[in-house]
């Protein structure tokens, strides 16, 4: 049945138990190595919950009614112009890959959040893996100390089920990273739990993880199941964290203050800083929602009434932030290695509502890709003069993922075993990459 | 038809349903032991050794109370020595209110597998929840449950739909959750009461099945009469039901296809009865095979970990059942009992299947598709929480007005939110990174484990007429619900009786106690 995930069990359980099993633990923390990982390839994926709207952003309509009253700006690309909320980013265009022809028939937050995440429409009771947790799990290094996929500030209420692993179990589902904002202003980021109790001596912690191989030598050794290596396994895993430099990376007053600046002291901003510096330490996936101006939980692009104002005070976030993680990935030299995407869950309506607000549009709307694996400076796609319809290169979402996948060195059609036996591709069945936009 | 399943399950039809003698749970139980005997001898497997007293008890806790035993609940049945008192604890776990809330968990999370998926989804669970509790608590036979919940008036009060659904309790958000969309509820119909998975016959031809695409609409076709919630939404319209309609077409094909049952039998319409009141005649009937054989399927998986048929709703002539003839006698026996779901529950319970020891002894024991030794199984996240509960002593604050309403701020919502598992067995359980961060080093274990916020640990260490390895044990009762092996009493002992201050000593022990294997999982 799940035969790929049992055989990937049995060995990592294999190894576990195969030596003494007594004094794992300890063992262990004296093993945890220096961080020096050479990083391999990564993603980066900022999240706009809600729908951002593709007027105001990188498909403004100036001169149209359906415009209203957004203006356009040269970029670094000549013939290539943006919304003019956008002007750090539109200095860095030659970096970036714009889809103006996103086209899905979702219109509703929850079944599209899923469908952007997942690549896949909600069927069934089977749970598809977000996009993080697949990446993750395919581009993971053995023995890494952090996770696969981490998620920093995901709004998660509306579409619970397009934020875990789904069909790759629990091992792969993201490690959720809050941000703390105090009375100055001053943004931080933990793990939740990831630090022993104030009161314990690290020597009593260490007793403690003693006493508990005690405990699992003897449970464990006559039961070779799943569900007790799982156990194991992940206790491994959050110790070696626990003790891991590379935890270091949730540390950003190590960081430059001119550069923190930058990138905007706010939770998305430094969010963004978090994702360099987790990509820098080997961490494939890193998301980065942007739901609300000051990183409050909410679907901050759904701009139903107020529109321009809203939109104009997110990008005021966003400009700022994703620009200096372009210019600081490249000044490191991990930008050919790390692709950065921009998308929601789906556009918003050309026609301005009576509130000066935009609904839901799943027809024609935009996505930008930029950074390893993209050939930047171009645009793909186009919607007619109002903006109703796509003119040119209608892309789908399966279309969509099978362009990241190929960006990050995947293969779209690479299959993982879902729970009930059946190979389920990366992409959907019939995904096209779009050739034009890969290096 | 007949023919076709018997076919299907590998079985001879020698004993049409009518002929089957009832048999007591004793006399049912022993031919289930006879059909595994005799299956392990043909594999050469040697079964793994009887369940100790300790090994049991908390077994049995965790799969009727959904929760472990209390110290003084497991001291008694130890104490016990009456030679049947695994059957008299199974009778008194049966008739508590904690089966009654476990069950509802239970077939909540397999009627509604979807559920947690949206928020508008969850909304629906405490009216879902309390019609459960109300067919549990009150004995309903399951055949009458599954026609109550096929034939339930779907009002949905209003243009959105939802308000009036989630208030009630009703057995309504089977249909909400399914957005009222008759493919929808034709897929989710199929797999829950049959066993059968015609998800991929909505598109086109099963492509490894015999299921047709047009065998799915007709189908489908006696959920025609809703219209479904998105598009009475758009219309603004409220979310009626016309309850004589029996056709539909087939998307993008324009065929229309007429109400008819899984094998394409016709109905018969000469009653006065509405088409969902006909479908779930039929699937209720005790001759239809399907559906007292996935239900005595499902009873089987709760108890062992899986089904005989696995996955559990995944009857086909490419999954065959590991053991079709037990499947049968407890299909057989579940109808000759008229549905009652606790005559299964008693018989499981009650073979030495169920009742052998987690503790593989041979290497023939490793496959659980021989059921040769019991399976060790990942626990819910409410059967988790409970069990720290009962373990620490901490008590639980339930809402008044309804106890199925978790609010997410509590530390019961917190675990269950990040306990929530995707995953579908409980033999392939997987632990989160954050999972493991939480019971180490999170609040709620802490306090647990700390002198001063802990009822049991801070009770104990304060009782003044007891000793350290008197202590000990209790602990081990309270987390584990057995004593200390001899290796673990030396180990445990050695280092409170070094340590400066044994209070904060016993409380590491108690830390590792809840951070083990043995205490997160159901063996």
């Amino acid at each position: 049945m799940t035969m790929q995930r049992i055989s990937r069990r049995r060995l990592s359980g294999l190894s576990l138990l195969g030596a003494s099993l007594s004094g794992w633990l300890p063992r262990l923390a004296a093993q945890v190595q220096q961080s020096g990982q050479r990083p391999g390839r990564s993603c980066i994926l900022l999240w706009m919950s809600g729908g951002p709207s593709q007027m105001e952003t990188f498909d403004p309509h100036p001169g149209h009614e359906n415009g209203g009253p957004t203006k356009s700006i040269e970029t670094s690309v000549p013939g290539i112009r943006i919304a003019e909320h956008l002007p750090k980013l539109a200095s860095q265009m030659q970096d970036l890959a714009l889809i103006r022809s996103m086209t899905t028939k979702e219109g509703d937050h929850t079944r599209a959040t899923y469908y952007l995440r997942t690549g896949y429409l909600p069927q069934g009771p089977l749970t598809y893996p977000a996009l993080g947790s697949l990446v993750g799990r395919a581009l993971q290094v053995e023995g890494a100390d952090l996770p696969a996929c981490i998620s920093i500030n995901p709004f998660r209420a509306l579409s619970p089920a397009a934020f875990t692993a789904g069909f790759l179990g629990p091992a792969w589902s993201p490690l959720v990273v809050a941000s703390d904002t105090n009375a100055d202003g001053d943004v931080s980021f933990q793990v939740r739990n990831l630090k022993s109790a104030a009161r314990l001596s690290g020597g009593q912690v260490d007793e403690r993880l003693r006493l508990l191989g005690v405990l699992e030598q003897s449970f464990l050794a006559d039961r070779p199941d799943a569900p007790g290596r799982s156990h194991l396994q992940s206790y491994e895993r959050a110790v070696r964290m626990m003790r891991s430099e590379s935890v270091e990376a949730f540390q950003l007053e190590q960081e430059d203050e001119v550069l923190r600046e930058a990138y905007g002291r706010n939770p998305f901003g430094q969010g963004c800083l978090l994702a360099r510096r987790l990509v820098e330490r080997g961490v494939p996936f890193v998301e980065v929602s942007l739901s609300g101006l000051a990183g409050e939980a909410g679907p901050g692009w759904d701009t139903h009434a107020d529109n321009f104002k809203a939109v104009g005070d997110l990008c005021g976030v966003l400009d700022p932030a994703w620009s200096t993680l372009l210019t600081d990935l490249r000044q490191r030299g991990l930008l050919e290695n790390t692709l950065v995407i921009w998308m929601g869950e789906f556009g918003r309506t050309p026609k301005i509502n009576d509130n000066s607000g935009r609904d839901h549009w799943p027809g024609s709307w935009s996505a930008v890709l930029g950074g390893g694996g993209i050939r930047g400076g171009q645009v793909w796609g186009s919607v007619s003069e109002d903006g109703m319809e796509v003119r040119e290169n209608p892309v789908r979402v399966p279309d969509l993922m099978a362009t990241i996948c190929r960006a990050l060195g995947l293969d779209p059609a690479a299959t993982n075993l879902s729970s009930i036996g059946r190979p389920i591709p990366l992409a959907d069945h019939g995904a096209v990459a779009i050739e034009q936009l890969l290096v | 038809m007949l023919k076709l399943v018997a076919l299907l399950m590998g079985v001879c039809v020698c004993q049409p349903p009518q002929s089957v003698v009832r048999l007591s749970v004793a006399e049912a139980a022993a031919e289930v032991d006879r059909l595994f005997e005799r299956s392990w001898q043909s594999a050469g497997v040697q079964p793994a050794e009887r369940s100790s007293d300790e090994e049991f008890v908390r077994r049995l806790y965790l799969d009727l109370a959904g929760r472990i035993p209390a110290v003084s609940e497991v001291r008694q049945f130890l104490g016990d020595d009456r030679p049947d008192k695994r059957y008299e604890l199974v009778d008194s776990l049966l008739d508590s209110p904690a089966f009654v809330r476990h069950f509802t968990i239970l077939w909540r999370n397999a009627l509604l597998p979807e559920a947690f998926n949206d928020l508008s989804s969850r909304q629906l669970l405490p009216g879902f929840e309390a019609w459960l509790w109300t067919q549990f608590s009150s004995g309903v036979p399951y055949d009458r449950m599954v026609r109550d919940l096929l034939t339930v008036r779907v009002d949905a009060g209003g243009a959105d739909g939802v308000p009036a659904l989630r208030t009630a309790s009703s057995p309504a958000a089977f249909y909400a959750i399914r957005e009222l969309r008759p493919e929808n509820l034709a897929a989710g119909t199929s797999r829950a009461f049959l066993g059968v998975r015609l998800d991929c016959a909505q598109c086109h031809d099963h492509p490894f099945d015999r299921w047709k695409q047009g065998q799915f609409w007709s189908l489908a076709a006696f959920y025609s009469g809703f219209t479904p919630l998105d598009q009475a939404v758009r219309m603004q319209s409220a979310a009626g039901e016309r309850r004589d309609s029996r056709t539909i077409s087939i998307p993008d094909k324009g065929q229309t296809v007429e109400a008819a049952f899984l094998e394409g039998e016709s109905p018969d319409w000469s009653s006065p009865r509405s088409a969902r009141e006909v479908l779930a005649d039929w699937v209720t009937s005790a001759k239809n095979p399907w559906f007292s054989r996935m239900a005595a399927n499902r009873v089987w998986a709760l108890f062992m970990g899986q089904g005989i048929v696995h996955p559990v709703d995944d009857f086909s002539e490419n999954n065959p059942a590991s053991h079709p003839e037990v499947l049968q006698l407890l299909a057989d026996q579940l109808v000759a009992h008229e549905f009652d779901l606790k005559f299964l529950v008693r018989t499981i319970t009650a073979t030495r299947v169920y009742q052998l020891s987690s503790r593989q002894t041979d290497v023939s024991q490793s496959d659980p598709l021989h059921f040769a030794r019991a399976a060790v199984r990942g626990l819910t996240p409410e059967q988790l929480f409970d069990s720290l509960a009962e373990a620490t002593g901490y008590y639980q604050p339930y809402r008044s007005d309804n106890p199925f309403v978790i609010s997410a701020e509590t530390p019961r919502g917190t675990f269950l939110e990040l306990f929530r598992d995707e995953g579908d067995s409980p033999l392939q359980k997987e632990t989160t990174i954050l999972q493991a961060l939480a019971m180490m080093n999170g609040e709620f274990v802490d306090a647990a484990t700390s002198l001063e916020n802990s009822q049991t640990l801070g009770g104990l260490v304060e009782f003044p007429l007891m000793t350290d390895e008197e202590r000990l044990e209790t602990l081990f009762l309270a987390a584990l619900s057995r004593r200390p092996l001899q290796s673990e009493r030396v180990a445990m002992l050695q280092y409170v009786q070094q340590s400066e201050a044994a209070g904060v000593a016993l409380a590491d022990v108690f830390w590792a106690l809840l951070n083990s294997s043995e205490f997160m999982l159901n063996h």
